[in-house]
């Protein structure tokens, strides 16, 4: 028997060039409202002139492993479907905003419509085989969808001797999200 | 020296969180206050009627501040309830509330033990105020049979209200993305609140005999409201950075003059020195005393969730 699908991405951000094709990729491809987004890019600047770094960061929904939106839902409309990721039922969603209060990385929004709205890993597109839009319009191939539980090494071969960096372990929501440094 | 470039957008999240406001400030006040008054009201009754284990016949008029109390637990819950509905992005979902339960969301908690709160309070506040409606036979033949448990019943109402009054903090603290909510201690400051807020409508509905008493117990409420406070300050000011940050930012920040002129002084401290003074007999009782510490209260609940929002993410 198969191991279920763990996702993660990881974000070259020596490749990024925050040139924001993943953000209008997404916004294309899952109708994000004008004025709202489910991902971005941070651009990070440290250091004094003339000894200053600059750091390009893609960022979205951490797909927590043990995630306190879906803790803190009260209806099951945030939940785990299996795969590694953290998915939205609309229909069970009531727009109590409760997962939004709980997101130590402030990700999710109010869609227009009342839901509570964030990245998915575009996982319609998962299901027919197909990796996320921002995945696959990124032209510096700084993203990549990886299964952790594939077995294939596929992890490894992108980290192997690069520093990776995760966003606020310390709180104990195992993130998914591999920055490249 | 960091400088941070981001094309996030997402209105209501930045430049800082802003999701709830005034209702939902409403309904904590709201549930706080029926909380307290359901533990007052149900203490008040054990006391009348003998204990649990000793019942004997409730007196025959339990007071019209006591009936119009037990009235307003379920009514002003309610009321808070509208509140929240209307804070709901999807109101016509307000049944998914109750086709899960989720046991790691207060909210969910929340959620089932209000569908307990409105049966129990409203049985008792029938049986108090039983004469109201003698005119209604099913309600009489409903008072009636419920008689026999009463005291049974207010013990359950006791427990019932201290939840409620619990929850509504605990609601909050279970956030530990936001700082300033992330304590345990919050729902004990809530719960203080609500039962000095439950006290000081006590005693404006106190006959002049019943008052004092009524004041003294508000007293008593406010000095462990304040003792739960400090507690809740000093946690956040001894804790991780963010948490430090956050509360200085509610003690000596932007937040500091409401925090401190409206719910420490205007709210705790004066309320207190008013009620000692009138014990001792200095200055004459006026509605003001009450009215203060129902402001306090209500105006620690607009500050709570108003900082805890504007107040930087956890790092």
């Amino acid at each position: 028997m198969s191991r279920p699908r763990k996702y993660a991405m990881v974000i070259d951000t020596r490749r990024c060039v925050a040139c924001s094709a993943c953000v209008y990729a997404c916004k294309a491809e899952n109708e994000v409202p004008e004025g709202y987004c489910r991902d971005w890019v941070v651009q990070l600047v440290e250091g004094s002139f003339p000894d200053l770094t600059l750091t390009n960061r893609s960022e979205r929904c951490q797909h927590c492993e043990s995630a306190p939106c879906v803790a803190n839902c009260p209806t099951g409309a945030s939940y785990h479907p299996g795969d590694g990721t953290v998915q939205i039922d609309r229909d069970l969603c009531t727009g109590c905003k409760a997962c939004l209060a709980a997101c130590p990385y402030d990700a999710r929004y109010i869609h227009p419509e009342g839901y509570a709205d964030k990245c998915s890993f575009c996982q319609h597109r998962l299901k027919e085989g197909l990796q996320p839009a921002c995945v696959t319009v990124c032209p510096t191939q700084a993203l990549t969808l990886v299964d952790l539980n594939a077995n294939d090494g596929a992890f490894e071969r992108l980290t192997a001797g690069r520093e990776v960096q995760r966003d606020k372990v310390h709180l104990g929501t195992d993130p998914k999200l591999f920055w490249l440094t | 020296m960091t400088e941070i470039i981001s094309n996030k957008l997402n209105p209501n999240v930045l430049p800082h969180l802003d999701i709830w406001t005034w209702d939902v400030a409403l309904y904590l006040f709201l549930g706080g206050l029926s909380g307290g008054l359901l533990i007052l009201t149900s203490g008040k009754l054990l006391l009348q009627s003998g204990g649990l284990l000793h019942p004997k016949a409730p007196p025959r008029d339990p007071g019209l501040s006591l009936q119009v109390a037990a009235l307003l637990a379920p009514v002003l819950l309610g009321l808070g309830m509208l509140f929240l509905f209307l804070d709901l992005e999807l109101k016509l979902h307000v049944w998914r509330f109750y086709t899960n339960f989720n046991p790691t969301s207060p909210m969910s908690w929340g959620s089932w033990m209000l569908l307990g709160f409105f049966p129990l309070s409203g049985l008792q506040a029938l049986i108090v105020c039983r004469s109201w409606f003698s005119s209604v036979p099913l309600l009489q033949r409903l008072a009636d049979q419920a008689m026999p448990y009463r005291n049974a019943l207010a013990v359950a109402n006791v427990h019932l209200g201290a939840g409620i009054g619990v929850y509504t903090g605990i609601l909050l603290s279970t956030f530990y993305a936001r700082p300033l909510w992330s304590s345990s201690v919050l729902g004990f400051v809530f719960l203080f609140s609500g039962l000095s807020s439950a006290a000081a409508v006590l005693t404006l509905l106190s006959s002049e005999e019943e008052r004092l008493g009524h004041a003294q117990l508000m007293a008593y409420a406010m000095a462990m409201e304040g003792f739960a406070l400090t507690m809740y300050l000093v946690g956040g000011l001894t804790s991780t950075g963010s948490s430090r940050s956050a509360m200085w930012e509610l003690v000596a920040g932007g937040h500091a003059p409401w925090f401190w002129l409206l719910d420490v002084v205007g709210g705790l401290l004066v309320p207190l020195l008013l009620i000692t003074l009138i014990a001792l007999r200095k200055v004459t009782y006026a509605p003001l005393v009450p009215i203060l510490t129902l402001l306090g209260s209500l105006s620690l609940r607009f500050l709570i969730v108003g900082a805890g929002q504007a107040i930087s993410t956890i790092s």
